[in-house]
């Protein structure tokens, strides 16, 4: 079996700018991929790559063993996507907002789930889009994504503006996802969170794939060159893969 | 107050800087209006007896006086040349103050960027206090300018820059009810239709009180601009009903909005349904949804519309006895000399009110892929081709829609004066139906804009701007026929009454699908900001 995201030599230009420069990226299967960059590393556009938001220049880009571009919506009704920032239809319920996010993907949340993950999120269906909160604007999108089974999730730092508890209602779904499993892409700015979830991870820079693997060989490799210590922690290897002479 | 207007001088040039295009587009269009109506008016009567057997036929029938207002002085060139301008343009003067306030203060306030704003060194009001100042600001340049426009046009100073003041007083009264209605309600659509609310119920009150009990009419602002008698014997005292007025709506406003929350309303917010009807499931279904209330709107509107311009055209029966009276007709926009004509003109008018609602459909589709949320269903099974024949299908059968019910709205209108509804349908049916290809291509147009980039998606209304002005005002300007006929809304025939040639409608038709089509390819394989 093919691995769920495959991406290899990846090009994304606007204008002048490359904002993906020979980028890859493998996720295999059933695994939480950990999608670590500062802003503007191009996190967010190889996932709107993926989604067929976005035509790339060149390279290679497979998902779910079909092209992301061609098969778009029949690859989507098996993913389910988290932009970081969501912003909802102003008249819609939230409740609404979930529904349509559902039957969007063709998929019917059973009415249980839906109710527990609304309780455990704590949030009021019944409210405007326009009323939510940044937080709340996430927990519609989170509660969509993980309402349903699904092979694929595609989250765009998705926990922005959660709260720590909610944080940690995330974190529980996320892993009785992976049990089930499902395989993650998961874009994130906050390293312990990853550090926690992730199987692997891959640190980009300026468009480049600069590090990539599990938590252990990345710190082996860096001990091995000296340097960091073996006891390094996710943030070591993160600030460690920045460093000018890097 | 000095509280308030801290950081205010900062604000405005912000609104301003934003409202570069916006503002002065506006302002120039309305003052073209004046000088155009001055200009044609006193080019068409030679004569003060022509004027006079004119404004007294005007002064005859109902329905135009229902319309434009009484012309209180019949020997009035100034009256007549601004009896359009004086009541109906007004209300455009109250819709653009309209549009700028809601603009600057609910419509950022619903997207959070007030919060932003409201964070700096300001205090909580200022944002609103500042949108009061700005949107007053452009209405004294339209004031200004307005006056400049009629003395150009020909007309006596003194009675100019009194049109101009009133001008400046209906836009302040627009001023203080923007305020007040971005106040009530959370939504900033909710606002923009409850300050329309309010403008049309103005104008309906002066209505009634011009054809009916005269008092009426002084209790809408919109029946002040004829009581000033500008032109004649001015009652000057009337120019203070206007900031009196203003004054009193703008402190209510911003009292409102001094006790009120950040991001809510007077009128507390309903809670919504906590699961979706099973009827909402796509991105049609979606769509459809998100119109649904503005379509209702519009749908109720056009009919009423129709319906008033309907009732009109029978009343001239006496009307075309003289010459002068065919002259009057022409001036109020008439092509031909019947009813029919009339009619016809009246529907070229309407015509361009519906063309208006597809270019919102497409406006509001590059809100949705701006903001984010056309990503969000693009990233379901909700193919580009569902996305996009969401929009397109809403702008084709939402102006076909709305042609309809403009059409038997008139035959309504025309059949309860003659007595046979019937025939009104028969004469405007087709009518409507010569205007489906024009209406069409804009919108094709517009949805072209949005097809090359979201960013794109409001230049819809720069072309309708475009052919509404090479239309109207083509011929008064000296355009080039090739020029003037740029506008498709040029080769419509003019129904009922005029000659149908096949060859342009079809030429339309075809321009429109190609159009829509090209708009398609792009979109396909463009990407999705």
């Amino acid at each position: 079996m093919s691995n769920p995201i495959e991406v290899s030599g990846l090009v994304k230009t606007f204008g002048q700018f490359r904002a993906l420069d020979e980028l890859d990226l493998t996720v295999e299967a059933g695994e939480v991929h950990g999608f670590l960059g500062p802003n503007g590393a191009g996190k967010s556009t190889t996932i709107r790559v993926l989604l067929g938001l976005l035509r790339k220049d060149a390279g290679e880009v497979r998902m779910l063993g079909g092209d992301p571009w061609k098969d778009t919506a029949d690859l989507h009704r098996r993913l389910a996507y988290v932009p970081g920032d969501v912003s909802l239809w102003p008249n819609l319920s939230g409740g609404e907002i979930i529904d349509l996010l559902l039957r969007m993907r063709g998929v019917t949340a059973d009415p249980a789930k839906r109710t527990e993950l609304l309780e455990r999120f704590q949030l009021d269906p019944t409210k405007r889009g326009r009323a939510y909160s940044k937080g709340n604007r996430q927990k519609v999108a989170l509660v969509a994504a993980f309402a349903a089974p699904v092979e694929l999730l595609l989250l765009d730092e998705p926990t922005s503006g959660l709260d720590p508890l909610m944080e940690q209602v995330f974190n529980q779904c996320l892993g009785e996802h992976k049990a089930a499993g499902t395989s993650v892409l998961l874009s994130s700015h906050i390293l312990s969170e990853v550090e926690r979830l992730a199987d692997r991870v891959t640190i980009i820079r300026a468009g480049q794939a600069v590090e990539t693997g599990s938590l252990s060989e990345l710190r082996h490799l860096k001990a091995a060159e000296g340097r960091l210590g073996d006891g390094a922690t996710l943030e070591d290897l993160f600030l460690d893969a920045y460093r000018t002479d890097g | 107050m000095a509280d308030s207007w801290t950081g205010g001088g900062r604000l405005v040039r912000l609104y301003g800087r934003r409202d570069r295009v916006l503002a002065p587009v506006w302002v120039l269009v309305l003052t073209a209006m004046c000088g155009a109506s001055a200009v044609a008016t006193a080019d068409l009567y030679a004569g003060t007896s022509e004027l006079a057997d004119a404004a007294h036929l005007i002064n005859q029938s109902p329905a135009l006086v229902a319309l434009y207002g009484p012309i209180l002085d019949e020997h009035s060139l100034g009256e007549i040349a601004m009896s359009k301008t004086t009541v109906m343009y007004a209300m455009f003067v109250m819709l653009m103050t309209l549009v700028l306030v809601r603009r600057h203060t609910r419509a950022e306030e619903e997207s959070g960027r007030f919060e932003l704003l409201g964070a700096t060194a300001v205090d909580r009001v200022t944002p609103t206090v500042a949108a009061t100042a700005y949107a007053a600001g452009v209405v004294a340049v339209l004031g200004v300018l307005s006056a400049v426009a009629d003395v150009a046009g020909g007309l006596p100073v003194r009675g100019s820059l009194l049109f101009g003041a009133s001008w400046l007083g209906i836009g302040l009264v627009g001023v203080g009810i923007a305020v007040v209605a971005c106040q009530l309600s959370a939504s900033t659509r909710t606002c923009g239709a409850l300050g329309l609310a309010a403008v049309a119920t103005f104008y309906l009150v002066r209505a009634a009180g011009d054809v009916g009990p005269g008092w009426l009419s002084w209790l809408s602002p919109l029946g002040w601009g004829t009581r000033l008698r500008a032109w004649g014997d001015p009652r000057w005292w009337v120019l203070l009903l206007y900031p009196v007025t203003a004054a009193a709506l703008v402190g209510l406003g911003w009292a409102l909005h001094r006790r009120r929350d950040l991001g809510s309303g007077l009128v507390a917010a309903r809670p919504g349904p906590a699961v979706a009807a099973p009827s909402l499931r796509g991105a049609a279904s979606l769509g459809l949804r998100l119109q649904r209330t503005a379509l209702v709107g519009w749908t109720v509107g056009t009919v009423v519309l129709g319906a008033v311009f309907g009732s009109i055209a029978p009343t001239l029966g006496d009307f075309f006895k003289s010459d002068a009276a065919r002259a009057a007709l022409r001036a109020f926009g008439g092509r031909g000399a019947v009813e029919d004509a009339l009619l016809a003109a009246l529907l070229h008018i309407a015509a361009y009110v519906v063309t208006a609602y597809g270019l919102s459909v497409v406006a509001a589709a590059g809100s949705e892929e701006r903001d984010g949320r056309a990503a969000v269903v693009l990233a379901t099974g909700s193919t580009r081709r569902s996305v996009f024949g969401a929009t397109a299908g809403l702008v084709a059968l939402g102006s076909v829609w709305l042609l309809l019910t403009t059409g038997l709205g008139m035959a309504i209108g025309f059949g309860l004066q003659t007595g046979d509804v019937a025939d009104g349908v028969g004469r405007l049916l087709p009518a409507v139906a010569a205007y489906v290809p024009a209406v069409l291509l804009t919108g094709a147009l517009g949805l072209a804009g949005f097809a090359w980039s979201a960013r794109w998606a409001a230049a819809g209304w720069g072309l309708l701007f475009l052919f509404l002005t090479l239309g109207e005002l083509g011929e008064l300007l000296h355009l080039p026929d090739w020029a003037i006929g740029l506008s498709p809304f040029q080769h419509v025939p003019a129904l009922p009454g005029g000659t149908v040639h096949a060859a342009p409608l079809v030429a339309l038709s075809v321009l429109a699908t190609t159009v829509g089509f090209g708009a398609w390819l792009r979109y396909r394989s463009r990407d999705i900001d």
